[in-house]
């Protein structure tokens, strides 16, 4: 298939579009902030060696691209392979799947599409030996022809419509196994219940940092900034799970220290904000920037590109081999928040505790526009959110910087209100 | 003499205001935004004070709002255009008895905005990127026409036949639709009603996602236009608050936010 991007003259990686692209963003996450934490430093250098230097990471066995956090990564790992996420947010990628995307899909297909296809994709890739598509969202599981034509080896990972009933249960579970034959075709490794174990040990450690990174965010004031939380989830989906646990590890204690020394990141009354939706994925991290510049604070997330992916631990050890399976995919399943489940009263419930527990004032619920199901739901969210009596900020883009001007006036106006809110209840 | 200003840089006009130690209205200038912002934002405050013989040492405090608000540094501080237009909107809104529902239709955006009683922003939607429904829309359809746009109220109202449907809900393809139109023959007056139709009624469907309350005020430029205005109280079914001077609710806001702030400021001892 001829989807190749026409990029005519390849020109070095550091020097292309994409990687100014990066660079920009990262200037801004990184100098339009006093006091970002030391600890940060080994994010913001990943990401420019990444993204803007475009050197490969070194990363063990094959690599198994995965196109949602769906795809259970212990499995992965525990056949001797590494995942590696390709949800993209680069503008330029985004352009290149336009190309042969409809004009109304969503962008973090459209870019991801664009990246697998084009002559200059992010090295941090390297070479996929295979990649996972779960059929979650519509628009991905269209993707898996698209990403066959562009010779890559795609593997479909059937999910459910509905997370409640038994027979979705069995029939993910099954899922889950057939990905582990598939697995094993592909490394040669049988899956075994030490390696599964140590596999799961190995990403509860990674789960147990991130829970107490975000454990951080119920300060108030706030102890460090969302675009940093951000940073740090966007680099768990390419980086040494190892090396990413230890940094993360060393940039607790540091935030251990904040809390202990009261250190605010934030201005005082900085309006805190839950982010929803459409996830921000480096460098698409426009909205989340936004609202930090304009003073506010971006406190939690339930997007799939944070707190959903890594906020549950397995903590797993059954008898038998297939029950730990089993109950690996439970853990994809059951407390999975996405919207594309044809009901999912848990997103809601998740969305109030959320706010409740990090003593929100507020929600910003980003759709990426082509994004059906959150176009669609946003409204039961709006009405859901205001009868608890927090505000809520909808935005609908993609990842052109075309409409910042326009969303800086939205979310700076949205911010005041609260903090007159705030005022007013004062006295 | 004391005096606190407000100057709302819009993408068209800008526009400023001059309040007095009580709050009271002193005085409002409307000058176009050209390409050089910051010069122009600067020459009509200028113009503004001499007009009104006030020296600029007497501004105590001046805020600025708009899309320029982030360039212009004379400023004492910034704010959104939706928080000022709220704030203007209300305290106009006294004179008829309060309102809670502002439309504003500016040359780039428009909005809807909901506030409470204490003239605090509730809820608020604005457009998406497209500038269809706007001012520009309004301008790029009398160029099209040949028609001055202070002009355009009264083509809306001396049409005989029934307003022409505009469909497009694109500005560039309602350029083409209206040109087809003239192209058939068809009378200028029914056309304008229909862009005035076309206007109100994506505006009406902005105004309902926010939540229709009470008495609905309507400013921004456009609302000078008496067509528009009549085409989107059919279409609201309601009455509309339309203030002597449309085009300065948000710069006159931001007066006011200007004054409490420097009063706060006194009171802190600041």
């Amino acid at each position: 298939m001829s989807n190749r991007s026409p990029e005519r003259q390849p020109v070095p990686f550091h020097q292309s579009r994409q990687a100014r692209e990066a660079e920009v963003m990262l200037d801004h996450i990184v100098d339009d902030f006093l006091e970002n934490p030391a600890g940060m430093k080994y994010f913001y250098d990943l990401f420019r060696q990444v993204y803007i230097r475009g050197e490969s990471l070194e990363r063990q066995g094959p690599q198994v691209g995965i196109t949602c956090i769906q795809a259970p990564e212990e499995l992965i790992y525990a056949h001797g392979a590494s995942p590696v996420r390709l949800c993209n947010g680069s503008y330029h990628y985004d352009q290149i799947g336009a190309d042969f995307m409809p004009a109304k899909s969503c962008s973090l297909v459209k870019a991801t599409l664009g990246m697998l296809c084009s002559e200059n994709a992010i090295p941090k890739l390297g070479k996929l030996d295979l990649i996972v598509n779960p059929t979650t969202c519509d628009q991905k599981k269209k993707a898996s022809v698209m990403m066959e034509g562009m010779d890559h080896v795609v593997h479909d990972l059937e999910f459910p419509n509905v997370k409640e009933s038994e027979a979705s249960r069995v029939y993910w579970q099954r899922s889950v196994r057939q990905f582990s034959e598939r697995l094993r075709a592909l490394t040669g490794e049988k899956l075994t219940k030490p390696k599964l174990r140590a596999a799961m040990a190995k990403t509860a450690r990674a789960q147990k940092a991130f829970r107490t990174m975000n454990g951080f965010r119920k300060n108030s004031p706030a102890v460090f900034l969302g675009k940093d939380a951000f940073l740090v989830t966007n680099a768990y989906f390419f980086d040494d799970i190892e090396r990413w646990t230890a940094a993360l590890e060393v940039l607790n204690l540091e935030l251990a220290e904040r809390e202990k020394a009261a250190f605010n990141a934030a201005q005082k009354k900085a309006p805190r904000i839950v982010f929803t939706g459409s996830p921000p994925i480096f460098p698409n991290l426009k909205l989340p920037l936004l609202i930090e510049q304009a003073g506010g604070v971006v406190v939690a997330d339930e997007t799939c590109s944070a707190n959903r992916m890594l906020y549950d631990m397995t903590a797993v050890d059954e008898w038998l081999l297939n029950d730990m399976v089993d109950s690996l995919a439970d853990k994809y399943l059951k407390p999975c928040t996405c919207p594309i489940f044809t009901r999912n009263d848990d997103r809601l419930r998740r969305l109030l505790e959320l706010a409740s527990t990090f003593k929100a004032d507020g929600v910003v619920y980003q759709s990426f526009a082509g994004c059906q199901v959150y176009e669609m739901e946003q409204r039961s969210v709006a009405d859901a959110l205001n009868k608890a009596g927090i505000p809520m900020l909808y935005i609908e883009t993609d990842y052109s910087p075309d409409d910042m001007g326009q969303l800086s006036t939205r979310i700076e106006a949205f911010l005041e209100s609260i903090k007159t809110r705030k005022r007013q209840q004062r006295t | 003499m004391s005096y606190f200003a407000g100057i709302d840089i819009g993408s068209t006009a800008i526009k400023v205001a001059l309040v007095d130690a009580e709050g009271k209205i002193k005085g409002v200038h409307v000058a176009d935004s050209g390409s050089l912002f910051h010069k122009n934002a600067k020459e009509a405050l200028r113009v503004l004070l001499e007009k009104n013989g006030v020296d600029r040492s007497e501004v105590k405090y001046l805020i600025a709002t708009g899309y320029g608000r982030k360039l212009f540094k004379e400023a004492d501080d910034s704010i959104s255009e939706i928080t000022a237009n709220a704030i203007g909107a209300h305290e106009t809104g006294k004179a008829y008895g309060g309102v809670r529902t502002i439309i504003n239709i500016g040359g780039q955006d428009s909005k809807a905005i909901q506030i409470d009683d204490a003239g605090c922003v509730t809820n608020f939607v604005m457009n998406d990127k497209c500038a269809a429904g706007t001012g520009r829309f309004l301008d790029v359809a009398a160029r099209n026409m040949d028609i001055d746009l202070e002009e355009l109220g009264d083509y809306h109202f001396n049409g005989k036949g029934a307003p022409l449907s505009i469909n497009s809900t694109c500005t560039v393809f309602a350029e083409s639709e209206i040109i087809g139109l003239l192209a058939n023959g068809h009378g200028k007056e029914e056309i304008v009603a229909g862009i005035h139709y076309s206007i109100a009624k994506r505006t009406v469907r902005l105004a309902k996602r926010v939540g229709i309350e009470d008495r609905v005020y309507f400013d921004g430029g456009p609302a000078l236009n008496k067509g528009l205005v009549a085409a989107i109280q059919d279409e609201l079914q309601r009455e509309l608050v339309v203030p002597e001077y449309p085009q300065t609710t948000t710069a006159y806001g931001a007066a006011v936010l200007a004054r409490s702030e420097y009063l706060a400021d006194l009171k802190d001892g600041l």
